[in-house]
């Protein structure tokens, strides 16, 4: 196995290490239980050919001439089966000196065949075993016994084919494995379930977190086992800290904010009067306040997109961000009497982010759309390759080709006559791309401009499991969010 | 026309009401959410100017209380925070225009001067009555193109009866539009006011309806 691939995976060392204990514990049982069966097989086998010789030897005696005789062959079948693989055979002991020994009676199942044992002579009452070649070679296994009737010595000998014995232990054998095998198969698979099952919680973990990276959550949801769930809730606590943090950011840069331009309208009012004076002081001043409120707008946004674009787990439905638009350039705009148009989309598209930079983001595009359109404002949602796109078309002048550009950079104002900073689209853009969108001009089938926002989508949701983000903006009052953080009151 | 002015920074407060008196308007001046509540709910304005940052009552409930309190006087709001959030938020609490800080004099009365009109349901800055036309831009009255010398109360007074042509306009309403709320009131200037406007218009412009008050008619 590759040891990076078990270094790496908890899955790899926890089934590496089973199925190498499974290996070995197969391995002892089967060479145990074949020796054992082997021992038992071969223990029995001696055992008969002992009894044999014992009815062998009962049968014996001798004749009128004092031959050795068999009063009663015994009984076994294969002794009177040519070559069947059992045998008996009667020797004559040579006296002293003599030799060697001449065999005087046989099984039938010797036929002409001799079995040729060593010399031996066992004692009176002693069995002697011995392994020869028998007839065609077979390996046999022998016992024997000296037998003295009277004067003569006489050799019992009886032999089998180890064959007989070692055929069932191998058939045994063959079956053991056999068993073994499949049980090595079961264990195998009950470890690789248990391995999968143990570790599925693991696997759960991944999948809520990877749902918290894609944003289709802000929490680690889901039940998980005592073991990992420290880990979670830690982890947990780390993204609410985060949230928490980023929340306190954005506060602080909305606090900055309404400290510096009150101050910056009474000085920008008060040289604005004085620059009626012909004041040369006055009306630097005047021009300098402009370049000042752009710079803080420009950064301030940009400072609240970055803090809140790290933030994982977002979703701003769309439609009701456009509503709430929608509402204020009715009211703005009422005595223009414009047309708005908005076709929200299929289903409930939702961009992955904040709520506040969806609103600043389309805030200043339908604002845009309003102060310069004729008649009528068109609002589409829809799909774009992995993302959203929200387009607004309006009936204005539009944007000549060769200053779009431009109306994308900072702080450029393409026609003073519209009130505005100069600096929404600009800021759209920043922000769009902050999130890895877009902010396209075009010309609009409607006659004037075409700005097309390119965003993250949010998921759909599922289950109800995704909290719906949008809040009604009422719910906040804009200067109560702050708490002990804002200074007016303090600062008063 | 009198306009509410709410806002708690005394200096911006103070620019307010003098670039907003300058244009020919009475103002109030509220320096906290209690009191801009209470006035904008007990006297007459025909505008308020809220700043939705306040000390004690914030600009958007003190919007909510008026509204629900059935006021429908057209109302500017000041945003510190030129977010769309805050924007919606005071829209969706009633407001008719917001205006973000810091502001130009001319564009917050040209907003202010947009709203007056609309809320009296005229489409242009130009107020025409028969011989009479009213530029709210300009604070200036002429009769068939010959402008009117008038004194600051006398176009008050003027512009009020323009914005509510030929209806019937009390000596009280009058009053409370041409004056600010801790001016020595006197019904009996109006009167005044009223003398010496007929003697530059047309005879017969200005009629006196009998125990109601007075009239603008079209023509002599």
């Amino acid at each position: 196995m590759n040891p990076a691939l078990l270094r790496n995976s908890l899955r790899m060392r926890l089934l590496a290490g089973t199925l190498v204990w499974i290996v070995i514990a197969i391995l002892v049982a089967g060479w145990g239980l074949g020796q054992l069966f082997h021992r038992h097989v071969e223990a029995r086998f001696d055992t008969e050919l002992k009894n044999h010789l014992d009815q062998l030897t009962a049968q014996l005696i001798l004749d009128e001439q004092n031959q050795a005789a068999i009063r009663l062959p015994p009984s076994d079948p294969r002794l009177n089966r040519p070559l069947s693989g059992l045998y008996w055979q009667i020797e004559r002991m040579a006296a002293e000196g003599e030799h060697p020994a001449s065999a005087v009676l046989r099984s039938r199942s010797l036929w002409d065949e001799t079995l040729a044992v060593p010399a031996d002579t066992p004692a009176d009452g002693e069995i002697h075993r011995h392994r020869i070649a028998g007839p065609k070679g077979a390996a046999l296994r022998v016992v024997e016994r000296t037998v003295t009737i009277d004067t003569h010595s006489l050799r019992l000998i009886v032999a089998a084919n180890e064959s007989l014995m070692t055929e069932p232990v191998a058939e045994f054998k063959g079956h053991l494995w056999l068993a073994l095998g499949v049980l090595g198969a079961g264990l195998t698979l009950a470890a690789l379930m248990q391995v999968f099952v143990g570790l599925a919680p693991l696997r759960s973990m991944q999948d809520a977190l990877g749902r918290v990276r894609n944003g289709d959550a802000r929490q680690m949801e889901g039940a998980f086992p005592n073991e990992i769930l420290p880990l979670v809730n830690d982890f947990n606590s780390v993204l609410a800290q985060n949230a928490e943090v980023v929340e306190r950011a954005r506060v602080q840069a909305g606090n900055l904010a309404h400290a510096l331009k009150t101050p910056l309208s009474v000085l920008a009012n008060a040289a604005s009067a004085s620059g009626k004076r012909d004041d040369e002081l006055a009306r630097l001043v005047v021009s300098q306040m402009d370049v000042v409120r752009k710079q803080v707008d420009y950064h301030l946004s940009r400072a609240q997109a970055a803090a809140s674009v790290q933030v994982p787990g977002m979703r701003t439905a769309v439609a009701p961000v456009i509503e709430g638009l929608v509402r204020v350039m009715r009211r703005v705009h009422a005595e223009r009497q414009l047309e708005f148009v908005v076709l929200p989309g299929e289903g409930d598209p939702a961009f992955r982010g904040e709520e506040q930079d969806l609103q600043e983001m389309l805030g200043n595009l339908i604002d845009n759309a309003a102060k310069w359109a004729r008649s009528r404002i068109e609002i589409e949602v829809g799909a774009a390759a992995g993302g959203l796109l929200v387009s607004i078309d309006d009936d204005g002048q539009g944007i000549a080709e060769s200053e779009r550009d431009r109306a994308l950079g900072r702080g450029v104002r393409i026609d003073q006559q519209a009130p505005g900073s100069g600096l929404g689209l600009a800021i759209t853009a920043d922000l769009a791309r902050m999130y890895g969108g877009d902010l396209g001009l075009a010309r609009s089938g409607l006659g004037g401009l075409r700005a097309s926002l390119t965003l993250p989508a949010a998921p759909e949701m599922f289950d109800g499991k995704i909290r719906r983000r949008h809040e009604p903006a009422n719910d906040r009052g804009p200067d109560t969010g702050g708490g002990n953080a804002s200074p007016r009151h303090g600062a008063r | 026309m009198r306009i509410l002015v709410v806002e708690d920074e005394p200096a911006l407060a103070a620019q307010l009401a003098e670039g907003i008196q300058s244009a020919g308007y009475v103002v109030d001046v509220a320096h906290n959410g209690i009191d801009g509540h209470f006035l904008g709910e007990s006297e007459p304005y025909d505008a308020a100017v809220l700043d939705i940052g306040l000390p004690q009552m914030d600009g958007i409930t003190v919007l909510r209380k008026w509204r629900a309190a059935g006021r429908t006087l057209p109302v500017l709001i000041l945003t510190a925070r030129d977010t769309w959030r805050e924007k919606v938020a005071g829209i969706d609490a009633g407001a008719d225009d917001y205006l973000t800080k810091p502001f130009h004099m001319e564009e917050l009365l040209a907003r202010l001067r947009a709203l007056i009109r609309r809320a009296g349901g005229h489409a242009s800055s130009e107020l025409v009555w028969g011989p009479l036309t009213l530029d709210t831009r300009s604070s200036r009255a002429s009769v068939e193109g010959t402008a009117l010398t008038l004194t600051g109360h006398e176009y008050r007074v003027l512009a009020y009866l323009m914005h509510h042509p030929g209806e019937i306009v009390s000596r009280a309403e009058l009053t409370e539009h041409i004056y600010a709320q801790d001016f020595d009131r006197d019904s009996n200037t109006v009167e005044v006011f009223i003398a010496r406007l007929r003697k530059k218009l047309p005879p017969g412009m200005i009629e006196t309806v009998r125990g109601l008050g007075y009239r603008l008619n079209q023509a002599p």
